[in-house]
């Protein structure tokens, strides 16, 4: 049972999304994300131990070797790409319950800007980690975020900016979620941001990396 | 307090300024670079105190630890002038690529000037309109370079407030340099053609940035611009035609309309593509049929922006590496000791670790260091490699979605020209084996400047060429593309 798990677990952190998937080289041939979760699946292992002692170790392990500069975007998106390969057959359980989820994580990229790589990088690491994602899409205003807040309550929101120009739309937004939904917690990242900006706007979080917002989520939610 | 005499070790400058004066303010004209335009954020503008003494805020302390500069060093853009120093600044010797080539013309009288308006450097030529001769030629740094080395600082610096001063500061130099090039002539142009971005045309024409500072990017106006000498301030060519070329789009500008009248892009049977590794990074495909153009994010790796030991092609920079059986061979522009690496060189470097298998086809590097060295204290760190990665990838990621967009393969262009800032510096096997380029050696031309080629075929025609080319040309935005985010991050994977 527990041989499957550490399967998985491999599968997931260097990017194996099927049998018959190319990458990674020294993987080729063997059984990927999606086989090895149907087989968890079958052979009875729990949807939750799955989540817990594949998926979100598998994650950690891929987003701290971004964070140390270890691996790159390319290697992460196929991470990224396995570990949806196994949670498109765990989505039954999260509807069913059988999964409980961490919370909620609505994230979009502010008004003005249209850059969604760094966006959907963090999206999925978080969902890595066990969180449901909520993925606004670009361009997005503080109505936007509001609406989702309250159709999510309790969600954590993540604010993205890659343009020093469209940056400052990022205070707007914080000053209408404290308006309307004030308990919110709202972290920040993207290329032209720091922690004296986040500051500065009044957001709770700056998150240099993807593992940073993973990290400061997990500490919300224990 | 009054007034302090500030000396330029070794450039043997002494300047008298006033109490509190900024020294980013004096800096810029010697050719001290401020690529993040003051916020100390990158630390490229670093002086050495030889005499006196510049008082170090909280802020710029933090700045210089994490930096780990020694206690004589500081961040020219965080200094006041309190008392009369000496600094010793880096000589810098700009090396700006003017052009002697060939092109087809109608002789007819006079002289003209064309105008190479970058975003980082300006090149002025006087041309005798009979023979298409060159007579003279100025070079200068675009003394908006204390703004910020890339467009997005410089839009910043306009919306907060700075685009008058910016307006004429570039009017001024432009000025300048061609008096400097009409003195001891008794020459009067009846014509200026000027070519650059869109937002160093707005820029120069005094027109709001903020349309450009982001989505949906609307700009109106976009046309050629017409001025008089007196518009401008000059007090000299009260009687010539000033003209800026039409900018294509809200990022692609008509240095790049130059560079498709250079290359003849517009009246070729063959799909041809023109990639100008500028500041901007625009790519261009077409035929005389059509042709979609965009600008990528490209530019800032090259120039050296975001590396850790980068440097434009300026005295001290690496401009090259070969490879010499198992040895790294590198060439020094002005010979002196290596003080960083240019963007032509980056290539070299990531080509020849690759072929070393220092590097692996992610850019990771092999040994699991930090860094790995290129020549004596010139290491390209981890992170300048993912940086190359990203540049590279979207060169690589434009090609394609422009191409699909024209509805053929990569693979259909027969021929792709290199233009640029350090293009002809570029070494074209390492080009192709780091993947930016997809295609094979033979289709490959370097081209130079093809935006002053371009201003000069301008001075030649009677305003026909632009409108002919603007009506089969299309501006895309490549982020708009679903499929981008895909190929993008597969195009980041070297070889």
């Amino acid at each position: 049972m527990s041989e499957i798990i550490a399967k998985l677990l491999e599968a997931v952190e260097f990017g194996k999304i099927d049998q018959k998937s190319p990458y990674p080289p020294q993987l080729r041939g063997m059984d990927g994300s999606h086989e090895l979760t149907q087989q968890a699946l079958e052979s009875g292992v729990d949807p939750q131990r799955i989540l817990e002692d594949a998926l979100i170790p598998a994650m950690g392990n891929v987003g701290k070797k971004f964070s140390e500069n270890k691996i790159f975007v390319p290697q992460m998106l196929m991470s990224a790409k396995a570990m949806g390969a196994s949670m498109v057959q765990l989505k039954p359980f999260f509807a069913s319950g059988a999964i409980k989820s961490k919370g909620t994580f609505i994230i979009g990229t502010v008004k003005g800007d249209l850059h969604d790589i760094g966006k959907n990088l963090v999206a999925m690491m978080v969902e890595g980690g066990g969180w449901t994602i909520v993925d606004l899409g670009v361009d997005v205003g503080s109505e936007r975020f509001i609406d989702a807040l309250k159709n999510n309550p309790g969600a954590v929101v993540g604010l993205s900016a890659l343009l020093t120009t469209t940056m400052v739309n990022m205070g707007e937004i914080v000053a209408g979620i404290r308006q309307h939904v004030p308990e919110t917690k709202v972290l920040i990242g993207g290329a032209p941001v720091n922690a004296d900006f986040c500051k500065s706007i009044g957001a709770d979080f700056y998150a240099p990396d993807p593992q940073k917002a993973v990290e400061y989520l997990n500490r919300l939610a224990s | 307090m009054g007034q302090h005499t500030i000396r330029l070790h070794p450039l043997g400058k002494e300047l008298v300024v006033n109490d509190q004066t900024p020294l980013i303010d004096l800096l810029h004209e010697y050719g001290v670079e401020f690529p993040c335009g003051g916020k100390g954020t990158c630390g490229k503008c670093q002086v050495k105190l030889l005499k006196g003494d510049i008082p170090v805020s909280a802020s710029h302390r933090s700045k210089l630890d994490h930096f780990k500069l020694p206690d004589d060093c500081r961040l020219a853009c965080q200094c006041l002038c309190t008392e009369s120093i000496t600094l010793q600044v880096e000589q810098y010797n700009h090396l700006i690529l003017a052009d002697e080539s060939d092109f087809e013309f109608e002789p007819q009288s006079g002289v003209g000037v064309a105008v190479d308006l970058g975003t980082t450097t300006l090149v002025t030529q006087l041309v005798d309109l009979s023979n298409a001769k060159i007579l003279a030629v100025e070079t200068l740094l675009n003394p908006q370079v204390k703004y910020g080395a890339d467009l997005i600082s410089r839009i910043q610096a306009g919306l907060d407030g700075h685009l008058t001063e910016m307006t004429h500061l570039i009017r001024t130099a432009i000025g300048k340099m061609i008096s400097i090039m009409l003195t001891g002539t008794n020459h009067n142009p009846n014509k200026i053609v000027l070519v650059g971005n869109t937002v160093m045309q707005r820029i120069f024409s005094g027109n709001d940035l903020a349309p450009l500072s982001c989505y949906p990017f609307h700009v109106e106006d976009l046309g050629l611009k017409s001025f008089s000498s007196s518009d401008l301030g000059w007090d000299f060519l009260a009687d010539t035609t000033i003209l800026f070329y039409p900018s294509i789009g809200s990022f692609v500008g008509s240095d790049i309309l130059a560079g498709i009248a250079a290359t003849g892009l517009y009246k070729k049977e063959k799909y041809t593509a023109l990639i100008d590794l500028g500041t901007n990074g625009e790519i261009v495909v077409g035929n005389k049929d059509q042709i979609i153009c965009a600008s990528t994010a490209a530019g800032p790796a090259f120039e050296g922006a975001n590396l850790s030991m980068g440097m434009r092609a300026t005295t001290g920079a690496i401009s090259s590496l070969r490879l010499a059986g198992t040895k790294i061979e590198s060439s020094v522009i002005g010979k002196t000791e290596p003080k960083g690496i240019c963007g032509s060189a980056l290539i070299d470097a990531v080509a020849i670790l690759l072929k070393l298998e220092q590097i692996g086809m992610f850019g990771e590097i092999g040994s699991g260091e930090e860094r790995v060295q290129i020549d004596g204290p010139i290491c390209l760190t981890q992170k300048d490699i993912y940086e190359f990665l990203l540049a590279k990838a979207a060169i690589a990621a434009g090609i394609t979605i422009l191409s699909k967009n024209l509805g053929i393969d990569t693979s259909e262009i027969s021929e792709i020209y290199i233009a640029g800032g350090f293009g002809n510096y570029i070494n074209t096997e390492h080009l192709l084996s780091t993947g930016m380029v997809e295609t094979t050696e033979d289709k490959i031309h370097k081209m130079g400047n093809t935006a002053l080629i371009g201003a000069k075929i301008f001075l030649f025609e009677n305003g026909e060429l632009s409108p002919k080319i603007l009506g089969k040309t299309r501006h895309v935005n490549l982020e708009g593309f679903p499929e981008f985010q895909d190929i993008y991050i597969s195009k980041m994977i070297l070889g």
